[in-house]
């Protein structure tokens, strides 16, 4: 059901999300490298939204109001969801982490800290009073971020308890059962295109924006 | 009313009068310290924040350095001048200053006074053109600033 680049994409997003967590006001040096993971992975995820394979699409898995609220209403059965790959519901979870996490990482370039001293690597472009506004709302997105991953695993925990229905599983090993096969994978050549991508523009942010 | 009772209420009028006004100069004494320090603080990150973005680039200008260390050093020399009595949280500002620094003034002044040593170091560093000595020194200022503000600073 999920390819294996989508299949990393998530877990390398979980592993960094906790190094980022962590290291924050801690290590920053790990901080800022894990941040800039996140952005190769976001670029990726973004650019895999649009040219991977099928049930990573955005156009695959979004729908409008009126599919989304059908599909809420389903939510109370004990019927396992049909649907492969994101359900409507969850379409918007994802899209919900998605944006949150962009403005998390955009906010933590701009930002400094009190003293001055740790910085993101774009904080030049912007003054001490703006770098300094940048990280108090890199704190509070950061709560809406922590928020929509409980929700998130709120959500991972009802499937299975309720709809006996794992979720994590099928992340790992990318299958699910009593699923007919239905994802289409994209080219090794996508692949690439996305991970050059990804490693360039992260490489050119961590640079500080200077060729 | 009697002679007497337009007296006393005079007496008390005037000292309403008075208690109000210096309430209301204690008060804004208070305030003018808090916008004070703060803004001598922002030059001092403005400055620190200005120094170690030119650290970061391929071959950093030691003279904007070095100009930027002076900054942090004259305003280091103010900071005792910054917390007059009576500018902490009771004056009911918005302000992040603890009571630890008027209850252990003694201790506060050395931590003022490590900020001033350290960038007066790294200027000379940054005035020599020693960039190795430089990226070791920003660490030392940076710790002085670090240091003064767990102890002193409340948490944003």
């Amino acid at each position: 059901m999920w390819d294996g680049p989508t299949r990393i994409f998530h877990w390398g997003l979980v592993v960094l999300l906790l190094v980022s967590w962590l290291t924050a006001g801690e290590n920053m040096q790990v901080h800022r490298w894990s941040g800039y993971g996140v952005i190769g992975l976001l670029v990726f995820r973004l650019w895999w939204g649009v040219a991977g394979g099928s049930t990573a699409r955005f156009a695959s898995f979004l729908k409008g109001p009126k599919a989304t609220l059908a599909y809420a209403r389903t939510l109370g059965s004990r019927e396992p969801s049909g649907t492969p790959g994101h359900n409507p519901l969850g379409a918007w979870s994802v899209m919900a982490m998605l944006a949150a996490l962009l403005v998390q990482v955009g906010l933590g370039l701009f930002a400094s800290d009190i003293d001055g001293l740790e910085s993101g690597p774009l904080s030049h472009l912007v003054d001490f009073d703006a770098s300094r506004v940048a990280a108090e709302l890199h704190e509070t997105t950061f709560r809406i971020v922590q928020g929509l991953v409980v929700l998130h695993l709120v959500a991972i925990g009802y499937y299975w308890l309720w709809k006996r229905q794992n979720l994590i599983g099928a992340m790992i090993t990318g299958k699910r059962k009593l699923s007919a096969e239905v994802l289409r994978p994209a080219t090794i050549i996508r692949l690439l295109i996305g991970v050059v991508l990804a490693v360039a523009v992260a490489w050119f942010i961590a640079k500080g924006g200077r060729l | 009313m009697s002679e007497r009772h337009a007296k006393t209420s005079r007496v008390a009028i005037a000292l309403v009068l008075a208690l109000t006004a210096t309430g209301a100069l204690a008060a804004s004494a208070a305030e003018t310290a808090i916008a004070t320090r703060q803004a001598g603080y922002k030059k001092i990150g403005a400055a620190f924040k200005a120094i170690n973005e030119e650290l970061k680039k391929s071959s950093p200008d030691m003279k904007l350095i070095a100009a930027n260390s002076a900054i942090v050093s004259a305003q280091s020399q103010q900071i005792p001048n910054w917390f007059p009595k009576g500018s902490g949280p009771e004056a009911g500002f918005k302000t992040k200053a603890k009571p630890a620094i008027w209850a252990e003034p003694a201790k506060f002044a050395a931590a003022g006074s490590a900020l001033q040593t350290e960038a007066g170091k790294l200027q000379a560093f940054a005035a020599a053109g020693n960039l190795a000595a430089v990226k070791t020194q920003v660490r030392a200022v940076g710790g002085t600033c670090k240091s003064c503000h767990e102890a002193y600073r409340a948490e944003d």
